[in-house]
């Protein structure tokens, strides 16, 4: 086994060689392995230089200590905007997406361990690849709508295309989900004991094809059925069917109170209140993203959610995204002041422009690299 | 500081060139690693990574769906996300598409589930409730994007909604609203329309239906008095419909009144057919099996006085006949405006359906190839060819162009007065059938262009042909229509010559200018002019218009009658409706176009409009027979239709990707047809 650190300052990105495969590992326990601008631009260059080494055949991608990957280095993006400059925060979801167009369309298969926390920009670095392992330390949210922002690393895509309309409950909720639910609605596509990985890791080193039907096979031997909780919001499809598919956010959250009306329990309440605590403006841009990501390839949600994303950072129509860093990371009160306040006062044409194009000379739509000669199992994994 | 922004800077930079290397199309790579596939294999490139798009898909579909676009794309992803909507991977994508292989019974079932799935995620409150301009545009975005997904689902649901709940709302009055509206929109009751008989048509002032009125009872008593006068082809009755609305002659006192409108329940709540009701089957059809089309006998079925559509006209507790308006042809006429809803519905969807088959033909012509130019030299895409250029892309611009009229249609329609009516009539008649036979022709060549793959029912263009076939026929037969349109130009015609007044509406205001007087020289850049576009579909209209009234009256003066010359002069009046169709089109393109800013959208609407003026222009022969053209200028027309069809080669991807129809909507072959062909695809 041969570990090495990528880059020459910090081991913030660590990589281990067996053979035909490369175990990639976050590195950044303290901080939950929150993505940073490095990072990002690490992931990027190895997963590139291991799609054209034919020697690899096999990516893992796990983090190290007790989260998978707690997300994008928010704090950071938000402290660089506030010193005035947008564009640099730009510049980390454009790297950050191109990543995840990458392994949405990776030729090899990638295997992503998520033993932890996968919250965030840690979905997007894992849930677009083929082969997502849960377990029972596995805690998967898109929190997003809670921090003034909207879920974005491809979540327009791969919420969307989750059954019925969970997408949206968990998009909007940010509702938190554990590695056998993760199974059940298809975020994972195995689940393993914990206890079990190291015996996987070694029955993967092993791998020397590139081939998806092998390497599940693999997966496959470790693999077990769990149930879910009896209070697993899995279990509440109707619900979600029938509230989470009504047309506007309005809608959504008035049929809601309308079954908890008739029926009031504790999962009603908490999805209620999340979504009361929830940005109203993010709740309407991030609802329009998932209904929009459902008709679109993956590509063409990056490219929009890059577009809301930079009208976010610009603070073009509302600043929540800061205020909820603010409330959230910074100070820490919990207590974030949204402007505006309600959703009847965010018209559709508010909502339209962070759907539009950025009024900036310098400004470009995300360009993402063509992907020539992709083989089927490069495409569609969810 | 300092040291940490110069790593972001080294890192960023990193970023970018990797990303460059990326972006480079894989002539370098292939020669790392040589793919071998690629020189004995055809290998599926999706045709995004080599065309360009010049202008904003975008902002392109917004001017084209025109609006509601956010609940269009929910109601799309309510479709994808249920099982009902029959999802399917292909490809590695899913398609959602009835299956037309079930059986007539099985399909029509399907229809009912996925009504009753629509109707509880509340995709039909407010259709027939709420009112205003608002309400009835997103009423129509939801039943454009229903007909995008099956026409016998939008056919359905234009039974119950347009025909039955339209009639309740045009026809009756408060009583029926306030009784049925509130319990059709939410399907307590299922509604049909009765109009059509074995005997009668379009003819609907002919039909045989005897209705009277019993004095004792107070009730209307409803007969089919024979065979002919069965009701036919009536869409949700040979199920499902609980309740009809029967149309029939109204005999008082041994007088008949005419045709007037009757609510008569059909089946019970649990489905069980009525007394005195006789129903039979339509049996299968070419298409649109998921409607049930039924037939209906009344064996003297009685109903209350009270169901009497009663805003025309009434009939009294004792019998008497009051109506204020006492011309029957207006009273007729007040009859049938109903139907108009049906035209404009119509002629929208059919414009969608060129859509989708367009959209799949083009983006199978950007990835197929066909034979070489030279011995061993690579294999030709389709869309490279200019025959197939030929083939193709004039029918893209005449689906912009009546797109574009489209829109107009239904904006005079949502924003109707009763002042508007006879515009409106005229204006849907013209446009339902114009767009309902483009359709058609479309859907024929896309599938020819598609060759043996278009014959394949998941490839949607075929099976499009049989289901939309009806739309020349339905609400008003297309040759029928096109003939009141130019009865209609020459009533005011007439009108206008005895009253000495200047032409008003319809687009007419062109006849009180001087003629037009068309260049003898037809350059590229006079042909793409709007004024020459212009100057020579009025020139064409005007002198046909000239030429009909001249005959009509010539006959007239014979000593015909005015009905029997204008119907000699058949061939002259096909051509005016044409003219008047096309004319109106274009000016409608025109006014989309003035209110754009200069840019790349409107550079290539200039490109689309003119392809739309020369293909009119190369294919009506009106222009040759009457004069209006040299050959030598029909000539450089045709040059012109081979130029612009070079120019917009280049935009075909982008102009198709902006109609705003979700992959799932279009076919496998619209996509990696090789890896859904693929052996590996047929065990999955």
């Amino acid at each position: 086994m041969a570990v090495q650190s990528v880059s020459g300052n910090t081991d913030q990105v660590l990589v281990e060689e067996h053979s035909c495969v490369r175990t990639i590992i976050l590195n950044r326990p303290r901080q939950l392995n929150a993505l940073s601008f490095q990072m990002v631009s690490q992931l990027l260059e190895l997963f590139i230089t291991y799609e054209e080494d034919s020697n690899v055949k096999l990516v893992i991608l796990k983090g190290e200590g007790r989260a998978f990957c707690a997300g994008g280095d928010v704090a950071a993006v938000a402290r660089d905007i506030n010193e005035g400059n947008w564009k640099l925060g730009a510049k980390f979801f454009w790297n950050e997406f191109t990543l995840n167009y990458i392994m949405a369309t990776y030729r090899k298969a990638q295997v992503s361990i998520l033993n932890g926390i996968v919250f965030g920009g840690g979905a997007g670095a894992s849930i677009h690849g083929r082969f997502r392992v849960a377990t029972e330390n596995s805690v998967f949210a898109m929190p997003e709508t809670a921090l003034g922002l909207f879920p974005d690393v491809g979540a327009s895509y791969f919420l969307s295309r989750l059954p019925g309309f969970f997408g949206e409950y968990v998009g909007l909720t940010g509702a938190r989900l554990d590695g056998v639910e993760m199974l059940a609605c298809g975020l994972a596509t195995h689940f393993v004991s914990a206890m079990r990985l190291p015996l996987l890791e070694e029955a993967l080193f092993k791998v020397n094809t590139s081939d998806p039907a092998v390497v599940s096979a693999i997966i496959s031997e470790f693999s077990e059925q769990s149930s879910l909780k009896a209070t697993s919001s899995y279990h509440r499809q109707d619900i979600i069917e029938r509230c989470f598919s009504r047309r506007t956010v309005e809608e959504i959250l008035s049929a809601l109170e309308e079954e908890a009306a008739t029926g009031a329990d504790k999962w009603l309440s908490e999805t209620i209140q999340s979504l009361k605590k929830a940005s109203p403006t993010s709740l309407k841009i991030s609802l329009r993203s998932i209904r929009e990501g459902r008709l679109q390839g993956v590509g063409q949600c990056l490219i929009r959610e890059y577009r809301i994303c930079c009208h976010v950072l610009r603070r073009d129509v509302s600043k929540d995204f800061f205020e909820g860093c603010r409330a959230i990371l910074l100070d820490k009160d919990k207590n974030p002041k949204w402007e505006p306040s309600r959703l009847e006062f965010i018209s559709d044409d508010m909502v339209n422009q962070y759907f539009s194009k950025v009024e900036d000379e310098e400004w470009e739509d995300l360009k993402l690299p063509a992907r020539f000669n992709l083989p089927a199992s490069a495409m569609a994994k969810l | 500081m300092a040291s940490s922004s110069s790593s972001m800077d080294r890192v960023s930079w990193r970023a970018q060139v990797l990303t460059r290397h990326l972006q480079q199309p894989s002539s370098s790579h292939s020669s790392v690693a040589p793919v071998l596939e690629s020189s004995v294999c055809l290998q599926y490139a999706p045709p995004e990574l080599s065309e360009k798009f010049d202008f904003d898909v975008r902002e392109m579909r917004q001017l084209m769906d025109g609006h509601n676009i956010e609940d269009r794309d929910w109601l799309f992803g309510l479709m994808i996300q249920s099982k009902l909507f029959c999802p399917r991977n292909s490809g590695g994508k899913v398609f959602v598409s009835p299956d037309y292989n079930q059986s007539m019974e099985q399909q029509r079932e399907m229809t009912m589930k996925r009504i009753a799935y629509l109707l509880d995620r509340g995709v039909f409150e407010g259709w027939l409730t709420e009112k205003g301009a608002e309400a009835e545009l997103r009423k129509f975005a939801f039943f454009e994007v229903i007909g995008i997904f099956d026409h016998s689902l939008a056919v359905k649901l234009g039974v119950h909604f347009f025909l039955w709940g339209g009639a309740i709302q045009f026809f009756g009055t408060k009583r029926h609203h306030d009784k049925w509206l509130k319990d059709t929109e939410s399907y307590v009751i299922k509604g049909c329309f009765a109009m059509t008989e074995l005997g009668h048509g379009s003819n609907v002032r002919g039909i045989e239906t005897i209705t009277t009125y019993d004095t004792s009872t107070g009730e209307f008593v409803i007969n089919t008095p024979c065979e002919s006068a069965q009701k036919y082809w009536i869409g949700g009755a040979a199920n499902h419909a609980t309740y009809t609305i029967v149309f029939s002659q109204l005999h008082i006192n041994g007088k008949s009144e005419g045709v007037h409108a009757f609510i008569t329940q059909i089946r019970d709540a649990n489905g069980n057919i009525c007394p005195n009701i006789r129903i039979a089957d339509c049996g299968h059809k070419i298409g649109l099996n998921g409607v049930d089309n039924g037939r209906i006998w009344f064996d003297n079925v009685r109903i209350p006085r009270e169901n009497l559509l009663n805003s025309v006209a009434d009939v009294s507790q004792d019998g008497q006949y009051l109506s204020a308006i006492k011309d029957p042809d207006q009273r007729f006429a007040a009859f049938l405006s109903p139907l108009t809803s049906g035209r404009v519905t119509i002629a929208l969807s059919s414009i969608y359906s060129t859509k989708i088959s367009l959209a799949i033909a083009i983006r199978y012509s950007l990835t197929r190839r066909a034979f070489s130019v030279s011995p061993n030299g690579p294999e030709i895409l389709l869309l490279d060819y200019p025959s197939h250029q030929r083939r193709l892309l004039p029918l893209l611009a005449k689906t912009y162009a009546m797109s574009f009229a489209a829109n107009y249609l239904k904006a005079v329609y949502v924003k109707r007065t009763p002042a508007a009516n006879k515009t409106i009539h005229i204006l849907s008649s013209a446009y339902k059938a114009t767009f309902t036979w483009h359709d058609m022709k479309t859907l024929q060549e896309c599938r020819e262009a598609c060759g043996g793959q278009g014959l394949k029912t998941e490839n949607r263009i075929g099976q499009l042909k049989s289901e939309n076939d009806v739309k020349s026929t339905f609400e008003g037969d297309n040759n029928v229509l096109m003939q009141q349109v130019s009865k209609a130009l020459l009533s005011e015609y007439i009108a206008a010559k005895k009253k000495k007044k200047p032409f008003k509406g319809l687009g007419l205001e062109h006849m009180n200018d001087s003629c037009p007087v068309i260049p003898a020289q037809l350059s590229s850049s006079v042909l793409r002019s709007s004024k020459f576009q212009v100057d020579i579909f009025c020139l064409r209209e005007r002198d046909l218009l000239n030429r009909l009234a001249s005959q009509v009256a010539e006959r007239q003066a014979q000593g015909e009658s005015r009905e029997y010359a204008f119907l000699m002069s058949y061939q002259l009046a096909e051509d005016l409706a044409r003219a008047f169709s096309e004319r109106a089109i274009l000016q409608n393109f025109l006014e989309s176009e003035a209110s754009l800013s200069v840019g790349s959208l409107k550079n290539v609407l200039g490109l689309l409009r003119s392809m739309y003026a020369m293909v009119s222009l190369e294919e009506d022969a009106s222009f040759l027979r009457y004069g209006y053209m040299s050959t030598e200028n029909d000539a450089a027309v045709r040059k012109e239709v081979m130029k612009l069809c070079s120019e917009l080669r280049s935009h075909a991807l982008s102009l198709v990707s902006s109609f705003g129809i979700p992959d799932a909507f279009l076919s496998p072959i619209a996509f990696n047809w090789i890896e859904s062909n693929s052996w590996s695809s047929v065990h999955n």
